[in-house]
């Protein structure tokens, strides 16, 4: 097919062009993370498997485990709160019901990472938006700690993970045929029950898919964990970051950053099994 | 063309029991400007089985829509066993339906998706079981209870389909062009189910087709709809037999429909006197609706009108030219232009026809006016 039609090369080419660069940076962090560190300097000595062996220390498991803790966390809520504003969006009678509803839950996709992770310090600061209005109505007479918890770092994470997970979502929600629904209440299910009995489980692979797609997402988070956690919530990347930038172990960064790497795919991997499991069970799609 | 509702409210409903199952009075949808159903008024006999016929957009599937509660109607009332369900929810409208995509739940295997209504009723799990093998023993799916719905085939979806309706015993059942995603095979076989399982449950059922085909063999009575409007009421004979306008006449089986004319009377003999053609004679008794001086368009089934094959003129016989045959295996329909009349078709056993005469060979054409409908000219 390729040979017939040859402009499929032309169009193909930008992207091998990425992919083959991109193959190249992941060598070279597999490389570094092989090489033996010399301290006060940034070039590395020879070949080691030290930087592996260094990573057998209780601190390091516990960033591990709370990178997968945070990014769970993240993933679950980010589900519950996008259910539904995907259903609305997808479901809502008025036009522009439904194109506000776009608008809102795209629009902070186009704002940057950096700028939301501020707005988010200016909400969750002791002077911040929510410790002011909690102390102007008289709820508190001390600001709650916000930033700096695990709390605040997942409350940032999901508000960042909401779009990606409400075009999911609503994908899976356009996609559940609407006569199903009228069968089910024409047999006698009330509202609440189509929904729980037919809407729910006709949308459990958009479900699985946004589960999974924010959640490798959260396990690369940087610069929000990085801001609001302030180094006191330290997710896998902000160890590499500290590791590469602030002692300067090049070496040990790359072997932090590949196993991130390694966790998200196996974790991927995983989930797939997983979802893949519960989809053929469903029998969806 | 104008809509000549007719109601026939004295013509006795062949129902199974007394009473009737379901009225729709003077009910009406409009779609902003455009009129969906325009106040159409039915009553259906409990245990009849009555087809809603009519092309795409007529109304029918809205009207359907309404009496399972997933359309709202902007005016009238409908009325199932006595009581208003007009403005009830869906959920709680007792009344059974067949979806034209069948709707059954993937995520189901065939006897949950049977058992789902009775579930919903929060029937006793023993009672359930009973009812659910009942229905299942009727619609012979035995051994398919933990199939996905998605391996089984279009009749065996079909099937799940009922089952899933007539399991929660249904005031009403709605078919809704339930057989028109089935191959025709398929099809035949399924409208013989159809018919068996109406007289084995005795169900009141309300039939929505497109295919006249279906509609006159499975109905009790025929509903035929155009524009939002009811064309005519009445059982499958009377249909074909008298039809009430042009529409029913033309959309119900072939038909020749004959230019304008006068009827009169010449020296006792009734007859049909087209312009340019002459006199065609009334067989024994005029047709119903003739009557002297008036302005008429008849209309011919096509077995009325017999190829005269020795090309003899006589009485009721029109002479013209042989425009095409077409071949449908058990018989040929040929398709004659005569002068002063236009087209003209006739149905002939077998193909002979076809040699005997040649497409651009004259034919000469007798014709029957003993069925022929008489409609007025202004139609």
């Amino acid at each position: 097919m390729l040979a017939r039609r040859p402009f499929f090369i032309t169009f193909l080419a930008p992207a091998v062009l990425t992919a083959v660069i991109l193959a190249a940076a992941i060598f070279e962090v597999l490389q570094y993370s092989v090489r033996e560190f010399i301290p006060g300097s940034l070039n590395v000595g020879g070949f080691t498997l030290a930087n592996f062996a260094a990573l057998n220390k209780p601190i390091y498991w516990w960033v591990l485990a709370d990178t997968f803790f945070i990014s769970l966390l993240t993933a679950i809520f980010s589900l519950l709160a996008s259910y539904p504003v995907a259903y609305a969006l997808v479901r809502a009678k008025k036009d522009w019901v439904r194109s506000a509803l776009v608008s809102l839950s795209i629009t902070p996709l186009f704002t940057g990472e950096i700028v939301r992770t501020f707005s988010w310090m200016l909400t969750l600061g002791t002077d911040g938006f929510i410790n002011s209005m909690l102390r102007k109505l008289g709820l508190i007479d001390m600001p709650i700690q916000l930033m700096y918890t695990r709390f605040g770092v997942v409350v940032a994470l999901v508000q960042f993970s909401m779009p990606v997970m409400i075009i999911l979502l609503a994908t899976a929600i356009a996609h559940v045929d609407r006569d199903c629904e009228k069968a089910a209440a024409n047999l006698g299910a009330s509202p609440t029950a189509v929904f729980w009995r037919i809407t729910l489980p006709l949308t459990v692979p958009g479900i699985l898919s946004g589960i999974v797609v924010v959640f490798a997402w959260t396990m690369s988070a940087f610069s929000t964990p990085q801001l609001i956690g302030g180094g006191k919530i330290l997710m896998i990347s902000n160890l590499a970051y500290l590791q590469g930038f602030s002692v300067l172990n090049l070496p040990f960064a790359a072997t932090l950053s590949l196993i991130a790497l390694i966790c998200a795919l196996g974790s991927l991997a995983l989930m797939k099994g997983v979802t893949s499991r519960i989809e053929r069970r469903l029998a969806v799609n | 063309m104008t809509a000549t509702p007719t109601q026939e409210a004295s013509r006795p409903i062949p129902s199974q029991e007394a009473g009737s199952a379901v009225d729709i009075v003077r009910v009406r949808k409009d779609f902003g400007a455009a009129v969906g159903v325009a106040d159409v008024s039915l009553t259906i006999g409990k245990g009849e089985f009555v087809t809603l016929l009519g092309p795409s957009g007529c109304g029918k599937s809205t009207l359907l829509g309404m009496i399972a509660g997933f359309v709202t109607p902007t005016a009238g009332k409908i009325v199932v066993d006595g009581a208003d369900i007009t403005d009830l929810e869906p959920y709680r409208r007792d009344i059974g339906m067949v979806f034209q995509s069948y709707a059954l739940f993937p995520h189901m295997n065939v006897y949950d998706n049977i058992a789902f209504g009775l579930k919903m009723r929060k029937l006793p799990a023993a009672q359930i079981e009973a009812e659910v093998r009942r229905a299942i023993g009727m619609m012979k799916l035995d051994g398919f209870e933990n199939r996905r719905v998605r391996q089984l085939s279009g009749g065996q979806q079909q099937r799940v389909a009922l089952a899933r309706a007539i399991v929660i015993r249904p005031k009403v059942l709605l078919l809704d062009e339930p057989l028109s995603a089935l191959d025709k095979n398929l099809r035949a076989q399924m409208q013989v189910e159809l018919s068996e399982l109406h007289r084995k449950t005795g169900l009141t059922t309300i039939f929505v087709t497109h295919d006249q085909g279906e509609a006159l063999s499975l109905s009790d009575r025929i509903v035929v709809m155009n524009k939002g409007s009811v064309q005519q009421v009445a059982a499958p004979v009377e249909l074909y037999r008298r039809p009430a306008n042009g529409f029913v006449a033309s959309f119900i089986g072939e038909i020749n429909a004959l230019p304008p004319g006068r009827c009169e009377v010449n020296g006792g003999t009734a007859s049909l006197v087209l312009p340019g053609i002459g006199p065609l004679a009334f067989p024994v008794a005029p047709a119903t609706g003739f009557a002297p001086g008036r302005q008429v368009r008849a209309f011919l089934r096509l077995e009325h009108v017999r190829p005269v094959l020795g090309g003899e003129a006589g009485p009721n016989v029109v002479t013209g030219t042989v425009e095409a045959h077409i071949y449908q295996g058990s018989h040929t329909i040929t398709r004659v232009v005569v002068e002063g009349i236009g087209l003209i078709e006739t149905r002939v056993t077998g193909a002979d026809i076809v040699a005997a005469a040649p497409v651009g060979a004259s034919l000469a054409l007798a014709v029957d006016l003993s069925e022929a409908v008489l409609l007025d000219a202004a139609e």
